[in-house]
């Protein structure tokens, strides 16, 4: 990966920590001004929405521009929107959108409980396929989709911190780029939460991350936890890509050429993205 | 004796399924007269995690402890390769 991709990305993930500092007003969520969102933006929305679902006075600003707010309703957030009961899913009723209009998404897709994702597991192979991955390197993707959502629902069983459970799933392709953005987040306890039973010494999030990274386990007793190395191994060794892991506040990025770590907005659960390019 | 692993599903994934894989390998292995040597075949496997596939390995060599146990049927899947070498890497390191 080139070095005008890694400050792209270091210049994006500034913006964005700025950018969900102006939307988000204490129970309010404001997308009034923004012109675009990534998988990893919708994702972000929908924990934050969970975050505030019980909150008085609780609200999601749609925004101004019209393709924003189509982009909106093709990736489903009204169907969020709906679960979480924020009464603006009623203003996408008037919005029009073929649900062709845009071939290289996946809409965001909330799988509550386990037997839900690995009935999905399915169905994002063949999106890889229908993105243009090869079969082997799509069949890769799908491990790595699994493996992702698995730590989810090991990691949070008889955890979860609100009554809303499972992991919130969006991806987005970019043909010319031949670039995938796959992001995948929970509202769960997060890595510290996690790993905290079994490294009293963690103090931080990003702390508990690098260590949940280099392949250790809050599961007391049971030998486990490489999952997330491999991961990242594969993401990078493979397909020349980024993972990206925002747990708390914490947020840690790695890459063939380097790890950044650095403070995010403090979110409940965790978020990760991989970015992966194929042939 | 040979455990047809795609029998669990052609994605296998999920530390709970490779739980149940292994007690139901072990249903089919008892039954079987030969247990010296078990082969796990992933012929017509797309697609395995490693936790599915640390918690179904693992389980049938503490089962069989003094069993062969041999793992075929990669040779046509690179990825299931690239996830069991992964995780032998992982062991020897």
């Amino acid at each position: 990966m080139d070095i005008f991709i890694i400050l792209y990305y270091i210049i994006n993930m500034s913006l964005n920590y700025q950018k969900y500092l102006q939307i988000i007003k204490e129970s309010a969520i404001d997308l009034s001004s923004l012109d675009f969102l990534y998988p990893w933006d919708m994702v972000m929305v929908s924990l934050l929405l969970i975050e505030r679902k019980d909150q008085p006075g609780k609200k999601i600003i749609l925004p101004k521009n019209q393709d924003l707010l189509k982009y909106l309703k093709r990736m489903h957030l009204q169907e969020i929107l709906k679960e979480l009961a924020y009464i603006e899913e009623a203003e996408f009723d008037s919005v029009e959108v073929p649900e062709h209009y845009n071939l290289n998404l996946q809409e965001l897709s909330h799988c509550k409980y386990r037997d839900e994702f690995d009935a999905r597991l399915g169905h994002f192979l063949g999106m890889f396929l229908n993105f243009g991955m090869e079969l082997n390197d799509a069949k890769l993707a799908t491990a790595i989709v699994g493996e992702l959502g698995n730590n989810v629902f090991d990691h949070n069983l008889g955890k979860w911190p609100t009554d809303v459970s499972g992991c919130i799933i969006a991806a987005q392709n970019f043909p010319k780029l031949k670039k995938i953005e796959f992001a995948i987040g929970d509202p769960g306890i997060g890595f510290l939460g996690s790993l905290k039973a079994a490294f009293p010494e963690l103090d931080s999030d990003i702390k508990a991350i690098k260590k949940g990274l280099a392949g250790n386990t809050g599961r007391i007793g049971e030998n486990r936890g490489n999952g997330l190395k491999y991961i990242q191994s594969w993401t990078i060794k493979n397909f020349s890509g980024m993972l990206t892991i925002h747990s708390g506040g914490g947020v840690v990025e790695v890459s063939e050429e380097k790890t950044s770590e650095y403070q995010g907005i403090k979110i409940l659960g965790t978020l990760a993205q991989f970015v992966i390019y194929y042939k | 004796m040979i455990v047809e692993v795609r029998k669990f599903g052609n994605i296998l994934n999920s530390r709970p399924s490779g739980r149940e894989a292994v007690l139901i390998s072990k249903q089919i292995i008892n039954g079987s007269k030969d247990i010296n040597e078990i082969a796990l075949d992933f012929n017509g496997v797309e697609v395995i995690t490693p936790s599915f596939a640390d918690e179904f390995i693992s389980g049938i060599k503490l089962l069989y402890p003094s069993s062969k146990i041999k793992i075929v049927g990669m040779e046509n899947n690179p990825v299931i390769k690239e996830v069991l070498d992964s995780m032998e890497k992982d062991k020897d390191s």
